[in-house]
């Protein structure tokens, strides 16, 4: 890439079941942003990416990025899209503004991901039927296959295969929402153990429901600079230092890889740890957010971003080597599982988190120890597409 | 209210009025129409109508595809026919769903749902007259076929899978 480019502030509106309204959480998220960064305003931004997935069904609305413009006055006059790539939206969204600064053709974007998922209790079957057609809706969604049963098939496989067990996948659950506990915008906010999780509803076994992440209201933002302009407004900022992506030509069950490993995590990151010169992974990055929609996800991420072997996941969280103070802190926001997950804004929310965590902005009890360099990861629909972008605190070269 | 002009408050607005309820419309329908003149893999629906699971294969490459296609996602190619898949598989992965059903599906809760291994396909299913409980992976399932009623006056079959007799 030609330019440097970096994240320069951003902010959350508040997660969970929120008494507001799809264009309410644009508004919040998108005057949080703009307070963290007082030095720029929505007249100078050029560029506009939202990350936002079924605003058609949960907020019967279509063409929000002209209306995020609109609420936030924002003159774009450059670029402007609404990206949907499932969970992983907010972060197409921001891989997509990295690549508009990067490239030249403009200098500072607004990334904002926004999810209003909470309807009337008597309308939630709605949501269901919008999240189960992640996969092929006609051969896949048809058999009432939404996220619960179907990560229950991947968790129920890897411990077949690897013998991961049903407490190893419960400390993921209580490590991220003990997290959340300290985090002030995450939807839930109790520290948890890992009993609490195994005696948990048994939703989809072996999954209970303190695996799996909530359905969740929210929004945030980001503002992305070239290192030109970042230079004027600040100087702190979480360099883009890598970003890729991969998809098998898979996305119904038939023609998946597999289903206790993803291949895709592993091209993707191993495309963003080339662009970012990361040799060795575990022992080069310091903090990492990524995609724990359910606990079996975050084991499976490990081992397929290339941390631990094959099947060794499991005993990493086991022997706390993802705690804070561990080989790598991972998910110190939360994750899904604490800070639920608005699908659109996740990605945006965990870029912002790793941006936190290098300017020491966080609450003590999860800050990870001096992070210099960071990683997010998500996943999205069957786990067929699977995004990474690495970021650092110092400017890269 | 004797005077219609008046709503339930008591004033002079004009009402306007939505329905109470919708019945379930098409969007939300999750069975595919499968006649020839909304879809062109109507002859997997043919089939599967006349008692037989089907998929296509290239003619030209041989790749076996699963869902059926029209275009060949390997060469190209838009020559594929229709071929046999068994009736019996083998269970590979299975869990059941005990809330937050999809719209239309809530009164089956809880349901058994499966990825099931058949011939060269694996594919996901509804596994039926089971419990999560009293399955195993490798456990044989037998095909069953499955008439779909409503919302359209189409005459619609969907497949699922069953416990295999022992």
């Amino acid at each position: 890439m030609t330019r440097n480019v970096g994240i320069v502030g951003g902010g959350h509106a508040k997660w969970g079941v929120r008494e507001a309204s799809y264009k309410d959480l644009i508004q919040e998220a998108g005057k949080a942003t703009f307070d963290d960064v007082p030095d720029v305003g929505p007249k100078d931004i050029e560029g506009l990416f939202v990350g936002s997935v079924q605003p058609e069904r949960f907020a019967f609305q279509t063409h929000v990025a002209p209306m995020v413009a609109e609420l936030l006055g924002v003159d774009v006059d450059s670029m402007i899209a609404r990206t949907e790539l499932a969970c992983a939206s907010g972060q197409a969204a921001l891989r997509y503004a990295w690549l508009a600064i990067a490239s030249g053709q403009l200098d500072t974007a607004l990334v904002l991901g926004v999810e209003k998922m909470n309807l009337p209790r008597e309308h939630m079957a709605e949501t269901q039927a919008s999240m189960t057609n992640v996969m092929d809706r006609e051969f896949d969604g048809v058999n009432g296959l939404n996220a619960p049963p179907y990560f229950a098939m991947i968790a129920q496989r890897h411990m077949h295969e690897y013998d991961t067990t049903r407490e190893q996948m419960a400390r993921v659950s209580a490590k991220n929402k003990s997290h959340a506990a300290h985090n002030e915008f995450a939807h839930y906010q109790k520290e948890i153990s890992v009993d609490d999780v195994v005696d948990s509803f048994e939703l989809s076994p072996p999954l209970c429901l303190y695996d799996c992440s909530g359905v969740t209201d929210g929004a945030a933002g980001l503002i992305l600079m070239s290192e030109e302009k970042a230079r004027e407004v600040t100087d702190e900022a979480a360099w883009i230092t890598g970003s890729g992506q991969a998809c098998m030509a898979s996305n119904s069950i038939n023609n998946l890889p597999s289903m206790s490993a993803w291949p895709q995590a592993t091209t993707a990151a191993e495309q963003a740890y080339e662009q970012a010169g990361i040799d060795d992974p575990l022992a080069e990055l310091d903090v990492a957010e990524v995609h724990d929609c359910f606990t079996i996800s975050e084991i499976i991420e490990y081992e397929d971003l290339g941390w631990v072997e094959k099947g060794e996941g499991g005993q990493f969280i086991e022997d706390g080597r993802s705690e804070l103070d561990g080989d790598i802190g991972v998910n110190p926001r939360g994750g899904l599982l604490g800070c639920g997950h608005p699908l659109g804004a996740t990605g945006v929310s965990q870029a912002l988190e790793i941006f936190n965590q290098f300017r020491g902005t966080v609450e003590d009890e999860r800050q990870v120890p001096d992070p210099e360099t960071g990683l997010i990861h998500n996943l999205s629909g069957s786990a067929s597409v699977h995004s990474v972008m690495t970021l650092a605190r110092g400017r890269p070269q | 209210m004797s005077d219609e002009n008046h709503n339930d408050h008591g004033t002079d607005r004009d009402v306007v009025e939505i329905p109470e309820t919708i019945e379930l419309p098409r969007l939300l329908d999750f069975y595919e129409l499968q006649d020839e003149a909304n879809t062109e893999i109507h002859e997997f629906y043919d089939n599967l109508r006349d008692g037989q699971l089907t998929t296509t294969q290239c003619r030209d490459c041989g790749d076996l595809q699963f869902p059926p296609r029209i275009v060949c996602p390997e060469c190209q190619s838009d020559d594929l026919e229709y071929v046999d898949l068994p009736h019996e598989g083998t269970l590979f992965a299975f869990s059941t769903l005990r809330a937050g059903a999809p719209i239309g599906m809530e009164d089956d809760v809880p349901f058994v749902v499966g990825v099931v291994d058949i011939g060269d396909v694996r594919l996901s299913a509804r596994i039926d007259d089971a419990e999560y409980d009293d399955l195993e992976i490798g456990d044989p399932v037998q095909l069953k076929i499955v008439d779909i009623d409503g919302p359209t006056d189409q005459e619609r079959v969907f497949y699922r899978f069953e416990p295999a007799e022992q």
